[in-house]
């Protein structure tokens, strides 16, 4: 569907041509490599309350790598709600939840446009399964709630070229976030929820060209390794050790299982790392 | 969504529904076993002006038809013919690369799938779009089938109509008519050499499939739905069993290319050992390409009340005023149903899939009813 | 490719082989689908289309936000509503067409006009009767196949209507420019025709003369016109026998079948 309600470009549009420059090159050669040990995951910053006129809010920044031009993610939320349900809609006897998850047009490389893409709707009904099992949905019939979250900056390295960085992988790394963002802004919303979910991702990389081992690690950045073969995101309870939301796809060695559940192990390590940064920073707000 | 669609259950049948379903052996309301799937109707190769096509009908009526449409399309990053030209040199070092670098791009496949009543961008139809076309290039392999020269590539277009209104949830269905339908997909046949302009054999008759027929080892992914009620598991969950259901996993298999031929090729090489070998490793060896949760609709389902709340049969309190409300409203009374909250355990996850990459399992089975579909 | 009209002058044979009044292969089936309310499919040539009738039922609540004129009006008489969804494969060169596309609305709108017609809808007031259609495949005349189609699958349905509405196109053998004063009328145009030759659609009700639907999309001399119209009329009795038959016989195997029971005053009913 064409957006008609701006200025877009022209319709014969040609690509611009890349320049390739010999620091593309140079930067080639010394690939950043991960150096965090596999079981870590990277610093992140949280905070609620950041939007004052909606119900909660809540942003989110993962540090960067430490390498030049390559951002960290920058996830910003806001709820708005429980408010009543509009006079035309059927009884409800749950909470409804609507979650927009966006990129802004700046966030990745390749520019998005204003209109959700498909990707941006799958991160959405992605969010909902996750953030649904948390929520205590009885305690607000007839009444609605909306979730929007818009990813001012997504996780990519600007330098790798388009067909190097497989941005599918990058996905999961927002959905992470952007559930680690929306359980914050619902606690500041002050919606009931059975506990505070958080997201967390692992995946099994292979450095070291054809003879290297494919090893497990957690927030992987798809840029530091050569290739990823699986990965997995996962939304975690710590408190009643559940999962709301699982995403896992990849290509598995072989049909062994075992690789598959250490994935989802790993998987939900990391969201207890993160969950540990969510709790404490609603408790500065508590304070 | 399509997942959560209502459905018209009190929460009487809702309850007495799940409690049935948690029984040992569970009893599901069309009296299927547990791992049986719905019977179903296939057809391949309906729709001649397609590349391939498929049609499939479960029992429960619910119809849908795949399409498959391939064009040649120009590989972004070789555009002008200067640029070639120029790039002389580079091309002799890409000569040498060429055959063993075959790459695919998840672009040169793209899926739509398109639900009566809903919206081409309700989220729900992205979803299912999403899960469908992740399972499909999940390995990479399926992409460099595409690949013609270093300059052009075939565009996939792959166009799944279902044609019933949903009645339960379509996944599988359009999972495996989608399989047919690649199943089925045929491309001409490139008469052109290297990187001259693409020129293909007219004669249709003449075209290869896309994955070879004959040969166990490449087929299209398949994806299950399962779900768990209490300690059971159930495969290929109705509407209704859906809106009772504590977890809902969609599961893409592929088979496992490399295993499969190694145990085929020694079995032939042996001859007699055929059999034994056949014994020891009953059915396929499965590959796991991706793992989605599917919102279940159970948490949207009306609660029912328990006659000890509840003001109408006599029992007079106002409950919900007293500080204790909340606790009461956590208790779970038999035989009243309360939609689920939280999640499921990892184990119980883990159970699943195991389930489904069982040898000999579920997926073995559909797989082998799907190969049993004759092509033309 | 430009369609060769010359060659018709000498052999009165049109670009497929047929002459100026034959139809092209109808091969239509009802009750396609279990689940379904009313259901069919059919094929005139190469175009291929399939129908799903849900209802007469209550509107859903998806439904409940229609403007304030059709929703006075759908408590008289029951909506018909009608959605076409042209396959993406559906074509020679693959083309996604959008729900919003306005030829798309145009259909609908006009088979739903047709259709409402000729179904006793003030029968089932506060409904909706919705008809979905798919197009897998076209060649010309998808606008005749759809409402014959959708005629099929109201039959199966069992909406009562007061007759078949039953459509086919109808051309003329030669261009609006070259002007030919003599130029005969032909039956059911193909995709080729359709692209180069003047044509028009029409629908009438049954075997009689009354027109239900007619369209007209391009140029043509007034004088060709009736001719046209008669053709196009008389390849609708046509199509009706057809439709009918195809009715017919599968009615007659569901009694053998025993999934039905033979009405009353069908005493004289063929069952050989």
């Amino acid at each position: 569907m064409a957006d008609r309600r701006r200025v877009n470009g022209p319709v014969g549009a040609t690509i611009p041509p890349v320049f390739e420059d010999e620091e593309v090159q140079t930067q080639e050669t010394q690939r950043v490599t991960r150096s965090r040990a596999p079981n870590g995951i990277r610093k992140m910053y949280l905070k609620t309350g950041v939007t004052p006129s909606a119900s909660g809010s809540a942003y989110l920044e993962i540090e960067t790598s430490g390498k030049d031009g390559v951002s960290g993610l920058k996830l910003s939320c806001t709820v708005h709600g429980p408010r009543s349900l509009p006079r035309s809609s059927p009884f409800s006897p749950h909470i409804i939840l609507s979650t927009h998850v966006k990129f802004a047009p700046f966030a990745t490389k390749q520019r998005r446009g204003y209109l959700r893409d498909p990707s941006e709707r799958d991160l959405g009904t992605h969010l909902e399964a996750a953030l649904r099992g948390a929520i205590i949905a009885d305690r607000w019939p007839k009444s609605g709630v909306d979730i929007i979250i818009s990813i001012i900056e997504g996780d990519q390295d600007r330098e790798t070229s388009g067909a190097q960085g497989d941005d599918t992988w990058d996905m999961m790394n927002a959905l992470s976030g952007c559930i680690t963002v929306a359980s914050a802004a619902l606690a500041d919303a002050g919606i009931d929820c059975v506990d505070t979910v958080a997201g967390g991702v692992a995946a099994l990389v292979k450095d070291g060209g054809e003879t290297g081992t494919a090893r497990i690690v957690i927030d992987p950045i798809s840029s530091e390794h050569e290739s990823i073969e699986a990965a997995c995101c996962i939304a975690y309870l710590p408190t009643r050790d559940e999962i709301t939301n699982l995403w896992f796809k990849g290509d598995m060695p072989d049909h062994d299982m075992g690789i598959y559940s250490e994935l989802v192990q790993q998987g939900i390590q990391a969201s207890k790392l993160a969950n540990r940064v969510l709790v404490e920073s609603l408790g500065e707000t508590v304070k | 969504m399509a997942s959560t669609q209502h459905v018209l259950l009190s929460p009487a049948e809702l309850a007495y529904l799940h409690e049935a379903l948690s029984l040992t052996p569970p009893i599901r309301p069309d009296g299927r076993a547990p791992m049986q799937f719905r019977p179903l109707v296939a057809e391949t190769e309906i729709l001649p002006g397609t590349n391939g096509s498929a049609r499939i009908c479960f029992a429960d009526g619910t119809e849908a038809i795949v399409g498959v449409k391939a064009e040649v399309e120009r590989t972004r990053g070789y555009h002008g013919d200067e640029q070639e030209e120029g790039g002389e040199e580079e091309e002799e070092g890409g000569e040498e690369r060429r055959e063993g670098e075959r790459e695919g791009q998840g672009e040169w496949v793209e899926l739509t799938v398109e639900i009566p009543g809903y919206r081409d961008d309700d989220a729900g139809t992205a979803f299912l779009a999403a899960m469908l076309s992740e399972a499909l290039l999940a390995d990479g392999r399926f992409a460099k089938k595409l690949w013609i020269s270093r300059r052009f590539h075939w565009k996939l277009f792959l166009d799944i109509l279902l044609i019933s209104p949903p009645l339960s949830y379509p996944l599988p269905l359009l999972s495996l008519t989608t399989h047919l339908a690649l199943l089925s997909t045929r491309l001409p046949r490139l008469k052109s050499e290297g990187d001259e302009d693409p020129f293909f054999d007219d004669d249709w008759a003449a075209a290869p499939y896309l994955y070879p027929q004959g040969t166990t080892t490449t087929r299209p992914p398949i994806t299950l739905l399962v779900m768990a009620v209490g300690r059971n598991i159930i495969f290929d969950p109705s509407k209704e069993e859906l809106a009772v259901a504590d977890v809902v996993l969609a599961v893409s298999v592929g088979e496992a290319a490399t295993n499969s031929a190694s145990t085929k090729g020694k079995g032939k090489a042996i001859g007699g050992m055929d059999i034994d070998s056949a014994a020891a490793q009953p059915g396929r060896s499965l590959r796991l390409l991706s793992v989605r949760t599917v919102d279940p609709p159970s948490r949207v389902t009306p609660p029912g009340m328990p006659n000890a709340t509840n003001s109408a049969y006599g029992v007079a309190v106002s409950v919900q005023k007293q500080p204790e409300a909340r606790t009461v409203e956590a208790q779970a009374v038999e035989g009243v149903w309360k939609a689920p909250r939280g999640g499921a355990k990892p184990a119980v996850m883990a159970a699943l899939v195991q389930k489904v990459l069982e040898r000999g399992g579920v997926a073995d089975e559909v797989l082998d009813a799907l190969e049993a579909v004759e092509l033309g | 490719m430009p369609l060769d009209t010359s060659a018709y002058s000498l052999a009165l044979l049109r670009v497929d082989g047929r002459r100026w009044n034959e139809l092209r292969r109808i091969h239509a089936q009802i009750r396609t689908q279990a689940a379904a309310d009313g259901s069919s499919y059919l094929e005139m040539g190469h175009t291929k289309v399939m129908c799903v009738v849900t209802g007469p039922s209550e509107p859903g609540p998806r439904r409940g936000t229609t403007g304030g004129a059709a929703a006075g009006a759908s408590k008289a008489a029951a909506e018909v509503a009608v959605s076409v969804v042209v396959a993406g494969f559906s074509s020679v060169d693959r083309k996604k067409r959008g729900r919003g596309d306005k030829r798309n609305l145009e259909l609908q709108s006009t088979i739903s006009n047709a259709l409402a017609a000729s179904l006793h809808t003030h029968l089932f007031p506060h409904s909706v009767i919705q008809v979905s259609l798919h197009v897998l495949s076209q060649d010309g005349s998808l606008l005749a196949a759809l409402i014959n189609a959708a005629t099929l699958a109201c039959v199966d349905a069992g909406i009562p209507m007061t007759d078949y509405v039953v459509a086919c196109t109808a051309g003329s053998t030669s261009t609006y420019a070259a002007g030919d004063e003599s130029a005969d009328p032909l039956l059911d145009l193909n995709h080729q025709e359709e692209q180069e030759l003047p044509g028009l659609t029409v629908a009438t009700l049954g075997e009689t003369d009354r027109v239900a639907v007619l369209v007209c999309e391009s140029r043509v001399q007034v004088g060709r016109l009736e001719g046209m119209l008669a053709v196009g009329v008389d390849g609708c009795k046509q199509v009706r026998e057809i439709l009918d038959r195809v009715v017919r016989e599968k009615g007659k195997r569901m009694v053998l079948e025993g999934t039905v029971v033979k009405g009353e005053g069908l005493e004289d009913m063929d069952l050989d």
